[in-house]
């Protein structure tokens, strides 16, 4: 089953006096379950392409659609309530809110999205034990490391129940041991609720974990591969 | 949620929001309390028109006001009796007689409205009895009631009843009330020498002390002479009910003080029944009847219930008297309220800087909201409802520590007898006792949402004009 078409994309920036053709012609689809990662050089695309796939920006030309909404239709504040349905986002950093405890970021788009208070809270501490974070209930952002910030982030992107997760560089400001931690917990949560993921990344050892890459340069797509590391 | 994800960023930058919040207490409890301090002038000013001058209603006969004539007589004072007995809210009323007169002594003389009443049923009308200046006597006791005249204490230093003359006990007073034995040494000269002012004892005293002891002492030293010969007489003089000259000499059985200067150095009370002797009005006859209400509210109705049942008779109110006070007391409440207001409006510009600051900070925690689904309309309110706490918890804090302060105060009372003789010819208290009514606060509450609610505007305007993908951009 696809869970996003894209059609022929195209994003050109033109507000300087040159154009920029961030993404130039890109078709691609991803399948219910995917665990896909988008690689490529610096300036090739890859935060231009799941901003457009997340509904945050439009494209120039082509077509994108997720379950069954193609997002050059929507208005922007429609596309804000597409974001708060369909798309679960982890961002490099800047995730959280600050004033809120980890809990409490974790049942926040639930709770915009009005869930019974019950049903909330036993969502979010199934994912806070998922995360490996049960005994951080009420800490705030704060008092989390780095780490632990992202691992709440997927816990929060994943809570109500997206078509996908789209996580731009989510290990970028990580060491090496927690970015693998947080790779774990994603392949976990892929696997236990078929979560479809979505990231892009500079790192190649994230990238060897991915069980699908992307690889763009110049906004087109040069290869996309699936390699068959059942784990 | 939104709201109490909202206060919780009001305690984000806790010294910043402090600040502000501080800044809108201090504002509303300045704003209130100089408007409790103004009103309790007012509320005094209407209390004392009320209770101690002119009571709530009076009725005369049509011409009195204009001529005064002693002929103008109430022609059927049975009627206005039942009239008044049952109009409802009516409590208490009484005659009287008023004449014009000359009131003087060896010292001096002046015009004078002598009014004859009915020493019981005033008693319990007015609270006039309680302004008697203590040491003066009495209001109308019995023994010597027949020629005894009540009056104000301005009239009493015109007529050069009261004088100042610094008595051995008026040093001795002087030096219980604490003031030091260098300045009294000085006053020894004038010690005995009488002063008909407080004109002329100022000028002597200003030539034997500093005038930083001036400053400091006058007020004592011009108590402390101050001085009363017991028993003063006065003659008043009048005409009678035909025309004739007659008077006759009347003992002073007490000296009034208010905070009405015109009423004081006009107003002279006798009883009602040497005055009709003295006259040859008769029993039964009067000028002015007076009523009391059961309370204030009622003087509307009242009035134009009596006036309809007295069609030949001219029917007042105290607000139609005293025009000036009505119309205060009307207007007073929208000046309060664009008092407020102006102050208010100089806290929002407090409020808008701090939520403009606190939303250019969060750019990118704004983005990432928008990003993650809180639409537009959630993050507007969540920063108008930042602002609205600011302003409430604030004007909260100031209406609360506002109404403790006039509580106490108003208890207490504010003492500005140093700055009060503008004041008190005017007929206003120089004692203030603060005190404002509840409507204010309701009228202030929906003031300080409000002053939230706009000051809120241009921020949360800021807040929805970010892009999310700008705002996480750079990271
Ligand atoms: N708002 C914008 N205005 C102008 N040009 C832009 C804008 N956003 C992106 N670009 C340009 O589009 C191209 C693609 O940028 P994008 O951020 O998608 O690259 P990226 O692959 O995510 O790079 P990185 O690995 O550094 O994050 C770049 O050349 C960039 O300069
Ligand atoms: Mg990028």
């Amino acid at each position: 089953m696809k869970v996003v078409e894209i059609n022929d994309v195209y994003k050109t920036y033109r507000d300087t006096e040159v154009e920029v053709r961030a993404i130039n012609g890109v078709t691609l689809s991803f399948e219910k379950g995917d665990f896909a990662v988008i690689v490529g050089p610096s300036g090739s695309g890859k935060t231009t392409l799941l901003n457009l796939i997340g509904g945050l920006d439009q494209p120039t030309g082509g077509e994108i659609i997720v379950a069954g909404h193609h997002l050059s239709e929507l208005r922007p504040s429609e596309l804000i309530d597409f974001r708060m349905e369909h798309v679960g986002f982890v961002f490099q950093s800047y995730n959280l809110i600050p004033v809120l405890t980890a809990a409490e970021n974790v049942g926040f788009i639930m709770n915009l999205q009005k869930w019974p208070k019950e049903k909330r809270k036993a969502r979010t501490d199934e994912l806070l034990e998922s995360v490996g974070l049960a005994d951080r209930h009420n800490s705030r952002p704060s008092q989390l490391s780095g780490g632990q910030q992202q691992r709440v982030a997927v816990a929060r992107a994943l809570a109500p129940r997206p078509e996908f997760i789209l996580a731009d560089e989510p290990t970028a400001n990580l060491d090496s041991k927690s970015a693998e931690t947080l790779l774990d917990i994603m392949e976990k949560l892929n696997q236990e609720e078929n979560m479809t993921f979505i990231f892009s990344t500079h790192d190649a050892r994230v990238m060897k974990r991915a069980r699908r890459v992307i690889t763009l340069e110049d906004g087109r797509i040069i290869s996309d591969e699936r390699t068959n590391h059942n784990s | 949620m939104i709201t109490s994800l909202a206060w919780k960023n009001v305690w984000r930058n806790k010294t910043r929001s402090f600040t502000v919040i501080a800044a809108v207490t201090v504002g509303v409890f300045a704003g209130v309390f100089a408007m409790a301090a103004i009103n309790s002038s007012i509320v005094q000013r209407i209390d004392a028109a009320v209770n101690e001058e002119l009571s709530h209603i009076q009725v005369n006969n049509r011409e009195f006001r204009s001529s005064s004539d002693i002929q103008n007589i109430i022609a059927d004072p049975g009627e206005v009796v039942s009239v008044l007995e049952k109009t409802p809210g009516v409590t208490n009323f009484t005659g009287r007689i008023i004449v014009r007169g000359i009131a003087s002594t060896a010292g001096g003389s002046a015009g004078v409205e002598i009014t004859g009443i009915n020493v019981d049923r005033e008693k319990q009308m007015f609270t006039l009895s309680e302004r008697l200046i203590p040491g003066t006597g009495s209001y109308f006791d019995s023994d010597t009631r027949l020629n005894s005249a009540f009056i104000g204490e301005k009239l009493a230093k015109e007529l050069y009843i009261i004088r100042y003359i610094l008595t051995p006990e008026a040093f001795r007073s002087l030096e219980e009330a604490g003031i030091p034995a260098a300045v009294t040494e000085k006053l020894r000269s004038i010690e005995g020498e009488r002063f008909p002012t407080e004109k002329k004892l100022s000028e002597a005293c200003a030539g034997l002390l500093t005038s930083g002891e001036m400053k400091k002492y006058s007020l004592n030293i011009r108590e402390a002479a101050w001085s009363y010969r017991e028993g003063s007489k006065i003659i008043l003089s009048f005409l009678d009910v035909s025309g004739n000259q007659t008077g006759a000499a009347f003992r002073i059985c007490g000296i009034y003080r208010t905070n009405n200067d015109f009423f004081e150095a006009t107003s002279l009370f006798v009883p009602e029944d040497e005055l009709r002797r003295l006259t040859g009005l008769e029993e039964g006859q009067y000028h002015r009847f007076i009523a009391r209400l059961e309370n204030d509210d009622l003087t509307g109705k009242a009035t134009s219930e009596i006036r309809e049942a007295l069609p030949g008779l001219e029917v007042l109110n105290w607000k139609e008297i005293q025009t000036d006070l009505a119309m205060i007391t009307d207007y007073v409440n929208q000046i309060y309220g664009i008092f407020m207001v102006l102050i208010l409006a100089a806290l929002s510009f407090g409020i808008v800087n701090t939520m403009l600051m606190s939303v250019l900070e969060r750019t990118r925690e704004l983005g990432m909201l928008s990003a993650i689904g809180m639409n537009r309309r959630r993050i507007f309110s969540m920063i108008m409802l930042e602002s609205i706490f600011l302003s409430v918890v604030g004007g909260f804090a100031g209406m609360a520590v506002s109404g403790i302060v006039i509580g106490i105060t108003g208890h207490t009372g504010i003492n500005l007898v140093k700055y009060s003789e503008g004041l008190e010819a005017f007929g206003y208290s120089a004692h203030l006792y603060p005190t404002i009514g509840g409507d204010f606060f309701i009228m202030l509450t929906v003031l300080i949402v409000l002053t939230g609610i706009i000051s809120a505007i241009y921020p949360a305007r800021k807040a929805l004009q970010m892009n999310p993908v700008e705002a996480l951009r750079g990271e």
